[in-house]
């Protein structure tokens, strides 16, 4: 009954909470860049996949057989203790002892935008196909080359057809920044990880951690919902 | 004489090894209204769809006041094609209204991207189409919010809005109910009477009658008739073209016969 009468989630509130936030400042940071890097990239993947030149479709799916087949853990210490050091070797080749360092929100922000591009070029890319080839003929029958439909008729509706898969993309990647702890980005589970192993107050800490994941998911996975509705009635 | 607006000269279209276009000769004059009729599959939209090389002709050419789609060594270039397009307002069976846009918006679009009007300058003169097809009171509707015969009239304004020499209607009323289409063919009487040079396919035999100059009666990939409307569905000459508008204009009396 010890563990019952030490528990403090008073103490624990009180002096984690503003770690968390911090924490959590540091975590949407890592989440804005890195989704809108997934955006950018998801989008070109899908249009170069889609572009008919077999070379550049080649080495895409090369590139993304890599990333889904490798855990997004690997991928990020790979970003952060290995990409430097490739690139200090190249640059050593002109600069002696040059040391390339990258910082570590960097490395993490480089990391999700990349492995979540790959996933959401998929869904861009089914969305991209499935819209109705009228579209296209209406465009061009106006004048449009194919590189005009493309950018400013077919992928607006690509994207937007694709908001609700994005959303849970989102929110899967505000639980995933969790996973930047193990390289050194001082996010919540850091700060959390610290705290508990100096108060040994762990399951209160824990607790709240997980507790400040929940408050951050719950809400936006209803808007991603209402989203899916809205979206339903103007198909 | 009044100058060609369209040439056609020995048209074919093969998709794969089967030939669906077999040698179309075809001269649409200034303000002239051609109607394209016969059976489903006899290559209409095909060929209505070559004029503005939606499909590249397999051989033949196709002439735009007297402007080849290819350029001087047979070549095809994106752009020169898509400038070409801008004098030719196609309007399609399915409306291929742009969903994500507003009426107006779709009205917009194209006079932004590819006439490269300011937008105020798009927006009066995608009003002023868009009033002209009594669709005053739509303008912020979505096409999800339109009916059919609404969203056809708005793509009839798209296309007009772009300020083309000729129009090309593909069967604009044959995706409509019933009560939608009359609304629909105002539009296009309109358009007629007021001088457009066009080119329709339709299934509606008495507006055929009623707006064309001149009607083609197309089967398996040629031209087996042409003339006035009153020799065609009057005095229709071949066999093939007798038995079409038979079916067409009075299919009670083929009831006994099948
Ligand atoms: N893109 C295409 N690929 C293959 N066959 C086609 C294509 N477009 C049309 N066809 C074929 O060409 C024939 C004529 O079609 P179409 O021109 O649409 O006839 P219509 O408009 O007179 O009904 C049909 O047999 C159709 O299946
Ligand atoms: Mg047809």
């Amino acid at each position: 009954m010890n563990i019952l009468n030490n528990l403090d989630f008073g103490t624990a509130i009180h002096q984690l909470t503003p770690q968390l936030l911090q924490g959590l400042v540091i975590a949407l940071e890592a989440t804005i860049f890195g989704f809108l890097l997934a955006l950018v990239l998801g989008v070109l993947i899908a249009v170069g996949r889609l572009s008919g030149r077999k070379f550049l479709n080649g080495v895409l799916v090369v590139f993304l057989e890599m990333i889904r087949g490798t855990p997004l853990l690997v991928q990020l210490v790979y970003m952060f203790y290995v990409v430097p050091l490739l690139i200090s070797l190249v640059f050593q080749f002109f600069i002696p002892d040059y040391q390339f360092r990258m910082n570590p929100l960097l490395s993490g922000v480089l990391g999700l935008g990349i492995n979540y591009g790959c996933y959401m070029s998929e869904v861009v890319r089914s969305s991209i196909v499935t819209i109705h080839k009228g579209q296209t003929e209406a465009a061009l029958a106006l004048g449009y080359t194919h590189r005009q439909t493309m950018w400013s008729i077919i992928i607006p509706q690509a994207t937007r057809n694709s908001i609700p898969v994005f959303g849970n993309y989102l929110i899967m990647m505000i639980k995933d920044t969790s996973l930047l702890a193990f390289i050194t980005v001082n996010e919540l589970l850091l700060r959390t990880q610290a705290y508990a192993s100096q108060t040994f107050l762990t399951i209160e800490s824990y607790t709240l951690l997980a507790v400040a994941y929940l408050i951050l998911s719950l809400p936006l996975s209803q808007v991603v919902r209402l989203l899916e509705k809205r979206l339903r009635k103007h198909a | 004489m009044p100058e060609k607006m369209i040439e056609v000269i020995d048209l074919h279209k093969s998709f794969g090894n089967q030939e669906i276009l077999k040698g179309i000769d075809l001269n649409v004059r200034k303000g002239e209204k051609v109607v394209i009729i016969g059976p489903s599959g006899s290559g209409k939209s095909t060929l209505l769809r070559c004029l503005n090389y939606l499909e590249v002709p397999t051989s033949g050419a196709i002439k735009i006041e007297g402007k080849s789609f290819l350029d001087e060594q047979g070549k095809y270039h994106e752009k020169r094609v898509a400038e070409l397009r801008t004098e030719i307002g196609m309007v399609f069976q399915s409306f291929n209204l742009f969903p994500m846009m507003t009426a107006i918006e779709n009205v917009m679009a194209a006079q932004i991207k590819i006439r490269k009007k300011t937008k105020e300058d798009a927006r009066k003169t995608a009003e002023l189409y868009l009033d002209k097809v009594g669709l005053a009171d739509r303008m912020n509707h979505y096409p999800s919010q339109l009916s059919g015969g609404q969203q056809q009239r708005v793509a009839i304004a798209r296309a007009l809005a772009m300020r083309p020499k000729m129009m090309l209607f593909d069967e604009a009323t044959s995706a409509l109910d019933p009560e939608l289409v009359g609304d629909v063919l105002q539009v296009i009487r309109q358009l007629a009477d007021e001088g457009m040079t066009m080119v329709l396919v339709t299934h509606e035999m008495r507006f055929a009658e009623e707006v064309g100059d001149r009607i083609i009666f197309m089967d398996r990939g040629v031209i087996v008739e042409e003339g006035s409307p009153e020799d065609i569905f009057v005095h229709p000459q071949h066999n093939r073209t007798k038995t079409f508008i038979q079916r067409v204009l009075h299919p009670e009396s083929l009831e006994g016969v099948q």
